[in-house]
Order: C-alpha cells, then structure tokens, then sequence
C-alpha cells in the first residue's frame, strides 16, 4: 500500500512540476517578445537619428527653401530633444498614430490600411498552397525513396527541387510574366482584379518555397522513418498507411511548424519584390517608393508593419508547436 | 603520487524549484597510491563529482584537494581524467602522436625530438605500438583509443587519476585488456585512481576501498572484501545482488512486493529521511514499523556505523534477517 | 530576400556527428573528401562553374568593357540581331557585353556582403561561447531575436541610413546574414566544446585560445564553409532583388539586377533585355549552391556510411556453407512439431560500392515452445541483425534469404497476407534495446498498446484502451489507467521497457525476441525487466529469444546459449554448461568480464586483437588470428557446425576445441572433427 501512494505522490508533484515548466515557459515567450518589441520600436524610432547629416535636407535637397526644412524638421518633431521625441513617439504609437505620410499628405495609418490587406492576401494564399504542395510532396517522396530505394526518382525530385529553389521568385516572376502576360496573354500582366490576378504573383512565390519546403519535409520525414518506434510499429505488422500518418507523420510536423514559421516570414519579404513586378497594391511598391523619396514616417510605420507581423508568426509557431510537442517547449525554458 | 580528497563537497545545477543537487555533502578519501572503486546507478552523481575534481564542474560547497592543495580551476591539474566514450575521446583532427604532443608540451617537454621520444614511451606504455602516432584515432579501435586516453593522461603526469566509466562503452572482449593495464599501472607507478563505474564487478576487480552513491551521497564505504562480504547499505546489498553473476538465478536476486517495482528515485525530488526509503527491501515500504527512514537523517551518525554506512538499521541485527 | 539564413542551419546536424568512427584507413578525411567531390560529374560541374564565374568576374570588364559601352545609334532597343545576340538597351548598348561586364559587380558585392556576415558572425557566435554562463545566454537570446528577424527589415534599415545605393545594401545583408552564420558558429562550436576531447585538454592545461585554434575551428571548419558557399549563392540572388528594386546599385553603375529591372521595361519589345541578366543571376547563384550542396551532402553520406560499416560485419568471402561440413552430413529436417521458430541458412547480405557484405552467414537456429534461447555475441557478431531479420524487420539495402524460415507454421520467407500478419502481429513480439526511443513520443502509452488489438483482433478502440489498461497492469506498471494516458515522455526507461513486453503480451504470445533489452538500463532496474521477462514468459507460455552481449544476463534467464561470432553460430550449449565451453571464443569471453567470482589477484584473460573487419574476413575460421590454438588448418579452413535440427548440443564450430572431462548436463563430450556419423542425439 505504502508504495503505492509514495509512487503517486511522486508523480502528483511531477505534475506540478510540469505545470511550473509551462508557467516557465510562458514567461520565457512573453519575455522574448517584449524584449523584440521593444528593440523593433527602438529601432524603427532610431533610424531617422541615424542617417549622417540632416536628414531632412538629405530628403529636401540642399537649395530647399530654409523656412520648408524648418516647418519640416518641426512636423517631424526633430527640433525636440531626443529623449522627448522618444516618449512623444511611444505614446503615439499606443494611440495608432502612425504620423503623417510627406509624399502623399495621407494619414500613414490610412495607407497602411488601405495596402495591407492586399499584401497579407497575397502572402496568405501563397502560404496555404506552398504548404498544400510542399508537405505531401515531401512525405509522398520520403514514402517512395526511403531506404535507398528509387535512386533514380530521387536523384530527378533533388535536383528539379534544387535548381527551383535556388531560383529567386523575382525571376521566376519575370519569366512567367514574359510566358503568360506577354506571349501567350493568358493572364493579367500587373494590378490586383479577381482571381486570375492571383495566378502569376502566387505561382511566382510558391514555386521555389514549395521545393525547398518539400526537399526538408522529405529529410525530416525520412529520418522520423529511421527511428526506433517505427520499427516498433512495423513490428506490431501495422498497416503501411497507418505506420506514415499516425506514427511518422506526427512526427515530422514539429519541423515542418518550424518550417512554415520561417515560410511565412520569408514570404512576407518576398511579396516586396514580387508586388513591384506586377504593380500590386501592397505594401512592398509603397515601400520602395517611401524609400526614394525619403518619406520617413512611411518607412518607420513599414519597418513596424512587417517587423510586427514577424513578431506574431514567430509567437504563433511557438505556440502551435508547444502543444504539438511539449517536449521541445520545455525543453526550451 | 598522493591522496585527492573530498570534503563535503556539493555540486548543484541551476536554481529555484528546477534545482538538481547532483553532488550533495561528499566526503571522500582517495589514498596514495590505492584505487577506490565508486559504484551508483545512473543519475547518482559520480561522474559530476569526477568532473568537479578536474574543475570540469564547479563546486557549490566544500573543498576538493590534493595533499592538502586545492585544485586549480586553470592550467595543468594534478588530477587528470579519462572519459567514457572512445569515439569523443580525442580530436578526430588530429593524430595520435599530435594529441599526446600537445600534453606533453602543457606539461612542459619542449623540442620535437623530445617530444617524439615521449611519445613512444607513452604509447608503449600503455602496450601500443609506437607506430600508430601518425595514426588518426578513426584508425584505431576503442579499446585502442581509451589506451591513447590514459597515455595523454599519463603524459601530464598527475597525482591522481579518475577514470569514468571507461570500459562501459568497450566491446566485451577488450575490456579485459584495459582492465589489466589499470592493475598493471598501478602497480608499476604507485597511481592513485578514483574509478567510476555502474558495473560492481568491474569495480570489485579493480579497486582497494569500494564507496557506494545514491542520489548525490555516499551511503557506504569500505575495503573491497569487506564491502562485498559484509555489506551494511540495504543500497549496497541491492547492487550486489544484482550484480552480473555467471549461472545466477534470477530469483536469488528477488525483492519483496513492496519494493519490487518502485522506480528510482527523481533526483530533483529527492525522498525525505532516508533517500533510498521508497526503494529499501527492509525499509518502511516492507516493514511498516520503520518510520524513522521516512524522518530522520542518516548521515547523522554516519561515523559510529560500520562502512560509514548511511543507514539508520546499518549493523543491526534486522538488517541481516533476508526477508526472502 | 531573406537572405541566406534559411540554409545556414541544413548542415549542422550532419556534422555533430561527425566523429563517428569511419573507414579503418588511415587517409587524411580532408583530402579524400576533396577527391570525392572532384569525383562525381555533378561535382565537377559544380567546379568548373564556380571558376568561370569568378573568371568572369575578373577578365569580363577588361574583355568587353569598352563594348558595353559603345553606343550603336542604329539599333537602339533592339531585339536579338546579329552583332547584339542579346538586343541592345535604350541607348544602343549591347546586353549581353553589358551582362558578361556586370558580373564584376554583381559578384563582387554579393561576397562583400557574405564575407561581412560571416566575419560578423562567427565573431559574434564566438564570442557567445566563450563568454561567461550568464553573458553567453544573454549573447544567445539576442542571436534567437536577430535570426527571427528577416533580412528585408534591415535592408529597409540601412537603405534609409545610407540612402539607396551599394553601401546601404552590402551592409544590410551583411547584417542579415550575420544572426545566422553567429548562431551556426555557436551550435557548432558547443557541440564540439561538449566533447570529451576539449575537457581533456582544459583538464590539461592547455589553453584556451589553443584549444579554440587547435580543436574548435578545425572541428567546425568544414560547416562553415559549406554554409557559407550556399549562403553566398543566396546573397547573390538577394543583392539581385535589392538593385531591381532600386535600392542596390545605382546609376550609371549597373548590376545584373538593375539590369533586369530595365529590361523589364522594355519586356514586349526584347524580352532577352530581362531574360539575359535573370539567367546569368540563375546560372551564377545554381553553381554556388550547387557546390554548397555537394559539400554538405558529402559530409552526410561519410557519417551515414560510417555508421552502416559498424553496423555491419563480415565480407562475401566465398566459402560456400558446405552440406555436411565437419563430416555430418546434413539430412533435410521437417521442423519439430513443438518449434515456434526454425531458422536454416539465414543469410543477410548487403551491396556496397566496394562489393557484397555478408553480416550474417549461415545461422541454423530452432526455439521450442515455451523455451529461453540466448544469443550472445560482440557487436558486429550479426546478433541482431539475426533477430531483426527473423522478425522481418530488416529493410534495403539488406537482403535476407533463408533455406528455412518457419513461425508457428507461417513461411516468412514468402509474402505474408493479410491473415499471416494479423498472426505476426499478435503472436510474436519484440522488445528492442532502447527504451528511450522505441515508442512513439506523439501518441499515448496506452492507444499504443491498444493498438494492436484494434488492427488485428477487431476490437473497438474502448475495449482495446481497456485491454491495454490491464495488460499495463500485468507488467505491474503502477496506477496503469493514469499511466496509459501519458505520453511516453513521461516515463522512466524501465517502465518503458516493461511497456514494450505489455504490448506484446496485448494478443497471444508465441515467440517474444529481446533484442538487448536490459542495456540501456540500470543494472537494479535491469534485474526488474529480466524478472518480468522471465515472468512473462513462464505465464503466457512463450518462448524467449533474448539477445546479448553479456553472458550472465543471457545466462540468468535462458536455458540455452547460442554464441555468434563474424555472422556465424560458433558454439550452442546448454546454460548450464557453459562453464565447459569449447570453443576458445566462448571460453575466452568468459574469461575476460569480470563477474563478482573473478579471482582478483591475476589478471584477466584477454582476447588479443580486435573483432573482425567486416571488410576483410580471413579465409579460414574469423578467429583464428586472435585465438591461441589456431594452426594452420584453422586459416584456412573454417570449421562449421552442423544444421540445426541435427545438431547436437554442445559442439562448436572449432577443430580444437576445449574438451572437459565432465558436463554438468551430461551432454556426451564431441570433438567435432573426429566426428563421423551423424545421429549425435539431442540431449535436454
């Protein structure tokens, strides 16, 4: 009896130990996200305090008419001390204020507003159909070529995924543009109308990322395969079907979390390059324009805009794969 | 070569709740010129408390010294040590002769020619062929490269040496031979050795004076027959009985109900009192009567009992009564 | 755009491992890994493309410079023509003179960028490791921040500071790379600093930046570069982007991407103005990679074939198992009706660059219902290749052929259907050596035990969760309904392993094969499982085949020992009798572990030598060159035993065997080389 309850006990306060490895994990995540929001704000604010030399007679050109520099310098509120425009910047940014754009005189947040949403649908779409392509791809050729088997299909799948992804999506743009807008004029060349609009742009982007993501889901996928518990399930003479989905399968999603955590911040910059080439109204032409011409506010509320958005793809896979895999999240903290 | 002593020596990682002590209060005397065995399952902390002794692990408490000086953190230690794996055991960069030349030069051998001597004199030593210094370690077999370990050891000339589990990872068939080149060096160099294994057989072949772990403490001591013919530890008497033992039966080694399944004890939440109560074949778990295991200290005494054993019933008469 | 960090982290598991044992040759690892790439088409490929690239981008402004620059007012925006292959630009300028001519610039700021980032980082991930507990943890949290950040933020950071132009976004990839190529150098570096190695060498005093020239770097080296090959690849292409975008290189200095970008334009007039440049960043980018790939998978493949090579054992030497070897003639056996599992001439071979390896040659084994046959061997012996064979758990490129594999009246030789694994799958079962890594981490204890019941006997997931609740209960696993719930995790190894036989015991058990099953546990724990083993098999009937290195675990639980050696059974005998072993390997093996008996005084016997190479087995018996009665008969003419079925107990495949006087089982003594006759009865 006494042993009994001396193992219960035992395991009782394990399990308060495992709530505390959550408590600490927890603090740990939040603690890391401040910490990046902090630098994030921080660096967005320090970057116009950077810049050699004046920055706004950097941006208005050395004959600009002097009172013009200082009702400038006063809008941006540089002519502040430091520390106050620092505390002014914050306390905008709590309210929403953005500032004001000095190109188009629009609210920044306004713009934001009106181009975001573009551009996080076509990244969105874009995750969704590389994800759709690239891990059943991945698992499809792990299944195929484990063990060696298949040289020659491996050899052709590697090397096709390779030189795919080794091509940038802003070419791939520019050869699909060149194919099916001006050959063959299948598609629409630029701008965002329907649905065939989409086409191009996302073809553009998930093409590389789905071969890349498939040639790593393939390696993980395999190497899930090669472990020990696997030989356990073939040994209790499971089904092959049952063996890939519920034993490896699982298995191989913590990488692949990780994966598509990395492929969505990597398509939130591809979409810049990309959006250029077929004029879409998204953040990135916005951006590139806000650049050239100096627009400060614009950059700073751009470099927030995406550096949040990072931010929050980053939580959510850590999220999502500390309750996939609790090991790995404790592990961690 | 002289004596390595422990005194109250305590190793703990980390801090807060999720602390592990996993050297807890050891006090520990390795005399000159003997081989003191030390045996404990895994998690017991015998191989910090090795690292600890060549500043590998920082201590938290207490002092580790060799005749009477403490142990550098830095430079050359008087106490040198040799690993468990054979494969992590030397740079896969570099060969051989490379690896004892670099110890023989913090050991203060300046000049190629030498060095290169010193080199087969370290290598014959230890029964290699000379020739292999130019050798990568890939080239040689495990049981080959724990030699070159000891040799690299020996070329530092230590007053102690420890040796961590260092057959454990051998084939059985050389295991043998490095076990008798142990012997042998002790013999010819007078070499103090704290040898570390899980395996009591092992460690009763090779060792003068046995110490026993559990969880971070030394729960018993004594001269190698003494330890095996009169254990006083329940701990000690659950290692020897099931010790690798040719033609044994598995029922000799038997425990009663009570503790037949319990699982081993989580370091970081050791048991109250006595810390091997839950498991103890004559302990609270089997004799409900022994509640004092659950309270009280064992090490209190430690010093009145026979083999310094930490049990409170140590040399008792009920002790012996085999509950089987 | 994001830079090069997505590649940096491929190569770092495939070298932490990098100290596996390889080859026993003694060739330098460098050399022969440079030969290997060399060797392969796609290698050279690979290399001659990285040396007309930089070529290119030496001689290609001195060679068509002036061309580039020459204006042809004739054909100003013209498509491909003769004299301008690839058409001209607004201002009459050849494209492809201005593409070859691009190179320089292209390439050159492209490795300023990479050079930047891995100086910055591997600065940086040193320094995380050499600084003090609490600083690197500090410098690591920083590292974990900057990697997640993506490199687009820091070239919109730098394009703002520097204005757009070349400066701004050399150092933004540069700064882009640097978090990756800082976090590789530190995974790396840890990995090797945890060595055994460096503690040996701090424990000697050696110091530090001794053992961070001489162990660390040279250890990590070899990642590095891979990585930072590929990461120049990426960096090409990013630089590219940046310059199309108008934020890299600015007029009148032109890139390949700033070309593309005004070739785009004028995409309906002459697409070859956009199609050029994208192809010389293609082609250019591919040949970095290519050659990072190569690396990186070369470093792999030595790792992977190292491990193979000690896994394996024993080369196809061509002595065919002779019918009646040792002068018994070999009568072709029915299995006995009381045999679960009859084995004849299993064979597995596998097929390597270097010829066929055959790790397992030849082994005749029965196992009686309700019967405990030990197999014990070194590694390499082809023990558990045996067992996983039998099980037919051995996959590509392995190959098992047997003359007899019989399982409770099942040929496994030929495809089982659906019935014959449904009685696999509930009759015989296995428990492997590590506890640790033998179950599923994702999926609870209890739904894989229950498992089995629902594939193979039909029963609702409620009743088999049921079964397994208290088969759990059964391998006396306390509170099993909790229990069952639990991920594996969270269990202790002996518990794990007492799962293992749970989950056997789930159908009806006939044979249960215990591949090492006690090794990775403690020697208390150990006697646990072996109890339950023998438990196990003593109520529910089944035979044990349990598989060793160590003879007094095979010897506390079997009633027989079977002794493998190079893939071969050398001798079987009765436990109890294996104190009279007479073959030399079994009777040295005994001799050379100290058991609790072993006189302390003299010195252990030893085996001279090492294990056979599996690469090279002598012609003879395998142990001839390490055993002291071997003559000359025994190198060349290995002495086999006979089949199973006929065999007696108490042979061994030795001519000059130990002969004791007495047996304690009263087997009759045979020396089987002056055996004749066949018809040696089976005793026991």
């Amino acid at each position: 009896m006494a042993t009994v309850e001396t193992t219960i006990a035992g395991a009782s306060r394990r399990q308060s130990l495992l709530a505390n490895e959550w408590v600490r994990f927890a603090v740990r995540r939040l603690g890391i996200l401040v910490l990046s929001m902090w630098l994030l704000v921080t660096f967005a604010f320090g970057m116009i305090h950077l810049i050699p030399g004046d920055p706004v007679r950097a941006a208005l050109g050395f004959n600009a008419d002097p009172a013009l520099v200082a009702a400038r310098r006063a809008e941006l509120g540089l002519d502040q001390g430091l520390l106050t425009q620092y505390w002014t910047y914050l306390g905008q940014l709590l309210h929403g204020d953005l500032g004001t754009s000095l190109q188009s005189r629009l609210p920044v947040s306004q713009v934001i507003s009106d181009r975001l949403p573009n551009t996080l649908a076509l990244a969105g779409i874009t995750f969704v159909v590389t994800l759709l392509i690239a891990v059943p791809l991945g698992v499809g050729m792990a299944i195929l070529t484990q063990h060696g088997r298949r040289r020659g299909t491996e050899l052709g799948y590697t090397s096709g995924a390779m030189v795919l992804s080794a091509i940038p999506e802003f070419l791939l743009a520019v050869v699909l543009v060149y194919l099916f807008a001006v050959k063959f004029q299948l598609l629409p060349i630029a701008g965002r109308a329907g649905f065939s609009s989409f086409i191009l742009p996302v073809a553009a982007m998930t093409l590389g990322s789905a071969a890349a993501i498939s040639r790593i889901v393939r390696v993980e996928m395999l190497s899930v395969l090669g472990q020990d518990f696997v030989r356990t399930a073939a040994a209790k003479r499971l089904r092959p079907h049952r063996i890939y989905l519920r034993h490896a399968l699982p298995n191989a999603m913590t990488a692949t979390l990780t994966l598509s955590g990395l492929l969505l911040s990597s398509l939130v910059a591809a979409t810049v390059l990309v959006e250029n080439i077929f004029a879409w109204p998204g953040l990135g032409p916005t951006m590139v324009s806000s650049i050239l011409s100096k627009d400060f506010p614009m950059v700073r509320a751009i470099v927030l805009v995406y550096g949040g958005l990072v931010l929050l793809i980053n939580l959510v896979v850590d999220i999502v794969l500390a309750i996939v895999d609790p090991r790995s999240a404790i592990r961690k903290a | 070569m002289s004596s390595l002593e422990f005194r109250d020596v305590g190793v703990t990682f980390g801090f807060g709740p999720g602390a592990l002590r996993a050297v807890d209060g050891v006090n520990l005397q390795v005399p000159d010129g003997t081989v003191v065995g030390l045996v404990g399952e895994s998690g017991s902390g015998k191989s910090t408390l090795a690292r600890a002794a060549v500043g590998l692990a920082p201590l938290t408490t207490g002092s580790i010294t060799v005749d009477g000086t403490p142990i550098p953190r830095r430079g050359t230690r008087p106490v040198q040590m040799i690993f468990q794996d054979p494969v992590a055991a030397l740079d896969p960069r570099m060969t051989i002769g490379a690896s004892l030349g670099e110890a023989l030069a913090v050991a203060g051998v300046r000049g190629r020619r030498d060095r290169g001597r010193q080199i087969g004199r370290l290598l014959e030593q230890v029964h290699l062929d000379p020739e292999l210094a130019v050798r990568p370690p890939a080239a040689l077999s495990g049981g080959q490269r724990q030699r070159v370990a000891l040799a690299r050891a020996l070329a530092a000339e230590p007053k102690v040496m420890i040796a961590d589990e260092i057959t454990s990872a051998l084939d059985v068939s050389v295991q043998g031979a490095v076990l008798n080149l142990i012997r042998e060096l002790r013999r010819d160099l007078g070499l103090s050795m704290l040898f570390i294994s899980h395996n009591l057989a092992v460690v009763r072949y090779v060792s003068d004076l046995i110490a026993v772990m559990y969880l971070g403490r030394i729960v018993e001591i004594a001269p190698t027959e003494q330890l095996i013919n009169d254990p006083q530890h329940p701990y000690t008497r659950l290692l020897l009985s099931t010790a690798p033992r040719l033609g044994a039966t598995l029922s000799a080694g038997r425990l009663p109900d009570g503790v037949r399944d319990v699982e081993p004890a989580d370091p970081h939440d050791p048991p109250t009192g006595c810390s091997f109560h839950p498991r103890c074949p004559v302990g609270p778990a089997v004799d409900p009567g022994r509640t004092d295991c659950v309270t009280d200290d064992p090490f209190l005494s430690i010093d009145e009992r026979p083999h310094r054993a930490a049990c409170l019933y140590a040399g008792r008469h009920s002790l012996r009564k085999d509950p089987a | 755009m994001s830079a090069a960090n997505d590649h940096v982290d491929a190569s770092v598991d495939s070298t932490a491992k990098d100290a596996a044992p390889s080859s026993g040759k003694p060739v330098s690892g460098r050399r022969s890994r440079l030969a290997m790439l060399f060797a392969t088409p796609v290698g050279i490929a690979a290399i001659t493309a990285d040396l007309l690239v930089i070529l290119l981008a030496v001689f290609g402004p001195i060679i068509w410079g002036t061309r580039a620059e020459t204006n042809d007012f004739d054909n100003l925006d013209s498509g491909p023509i003769s004299g301008h292959p690839f058409g001209t630009d607004k201002l009459g300028r050849d494209i492809l003179a201005r593409v070859l001519v691009a190179a320089r610039l292209s390439i050159g700021l492209a490795l300023s960028a990479t050079l930047i980032g891995i100086v910055v980082g591997v600065l940086i991930g040193t320094m995380a490791n050499l600084a003090g507990r609490r600083l690197s943890r500090v410098f690591s949290t920083f590292i974990g921040i900057a990697v997640a950040f993506p490199g687009l933020l820091l070239a919109l950071f730098f394009a703002v500071i520097f204005g757009a132009g070349p400066t701004g976004a050399v150092l933004a990839l540069g700064a882009a790379m640097a978090p990756g190529f800082a976090r590789l150098t530190q995974t790396l570096s840890a990995s090797v600093v945890g060595r055994d190695f460096v503690s040996a060498a701090k424990v000697l005093g050696v110091s530090r930046l001794r053992v961070l020239t001489r162990h660390v770097v040279p250890n990590i080296a070899e990642p590095l570069i891979v990585n930072a090959t590929l990461a120049a690849g990426s960096c090409l292409l990013a630089f590219a982007g940046l310059s199309f975008l108008g934020l890299g290189v600015q007029l009148p200095s032109y890139d390949w991407g700033r070309m593309l970008a005004e070739g785009l334009n004028a995409i309906y007039t002459n697409p070859m103005a956009a199609l050029g440049p994208a192809l010389a960043i293609v082609l250019s980018g591919l040949a970095f990679n290519l050659t990072g790939e190569l690396g990186a998978q070369l470093a792999g493949r030595r790792t992977t074939r190292g491990r193979r090579r000690q896994r394996g054992a024993a080369d196809g030497s061509d002595d065919q198992r002779a019918p009646g070897a040792g002068g018994l003639p070999a009568a072709a056996d029915t299995p006995s009706s009381d045999a679960v599992l009859v084995v004849r001439n299993l064979r597995v071979s596998v097929r390597t660059d270097g010829g066929t390896i055959e790790p397992v040659r030849g082994v005749d084994l029965t196992v009686r219902a309700g019967e405990a046959v030990g197999i014990v061997g070194e590694s390499g012996s082809g023990k558990s290749l045996t067992a996983l064979s039998i099980a037919g758990l051995t996959h590509e490129p392995l190959e098992v052929t047997a003359d007899e594999l019989w399982f409770d009246e099942l040929d496994l030789r030929s495809a089982i259907g659906r019935r014959g694994r449904a009685q696999l799958g509930t009759s015989l079962s296995l428990v492997f050596q590590d506890p640790m890594s033998s179950l599923n981490p994702t999926m609870r204890v209890g739904d894989q035990l229950a498992e089995v019941a629902t594939e193979h006997q039909h029963l609702s997931w409620k009743n088999a969760r049921e079964r397994a609740v208290s088969r759990l209960r059964d391998v006396r696993i306390a509170a099993p309904g909790r229990r069952a719930r639990q991920l594996p995790h969270e269990w202790s190894g002996g518990m794990r392993q007492r799962a293992m036989i749970g989950m056997g015991l789930m159908g009806e058990p006939k044979l249960l094969i215990a591949d090492e099953p006690t090794t990775a546990l403690d020697v208390t724990v150990q006697q646990q499982v072996l109890e339950l083993l023998e438990s196990t098999k003593q109520q529910s009937g089944a035979a044990l085949l349990l598989i060793s290195h160590d003879l007094s675990v095979v010897s506390s639980v079997c009633d027989r020992v079977v002794v493998m050696y190079a893939g071969r059974i050398v001798e079987e005998l009765p436990t109890a009798d294996l104190e009279h072993a007479r073959h030399p390997y079994t009777k040295a093996l005994l001799r050379a572990v100290p058991s609790m008996d072993t006189p302390r005084e003299e010195p252990l016997a030893t085996i001279a030598g090492r294990p056979p190479d599996p690469a090279s087995l002598p012609v003879g018996c395998p142990f001839a060159p390490r055993c002291p009665r071997a003559d000359d008969r025994c190198r060349v003419e290995p002495a086999l035993l006979p089949v199973a079925g006929r065999r007696a107990l108490g042979l061994a495949a030795c001519h000059h065997p130990h002969l004791d006087p007495v047996s304690e089982s009263g087997v009759s003594i045979v020396d089987i080389s002056k055996v004749g006759a066949p018809g040696i009865g089976e005793t026991r």
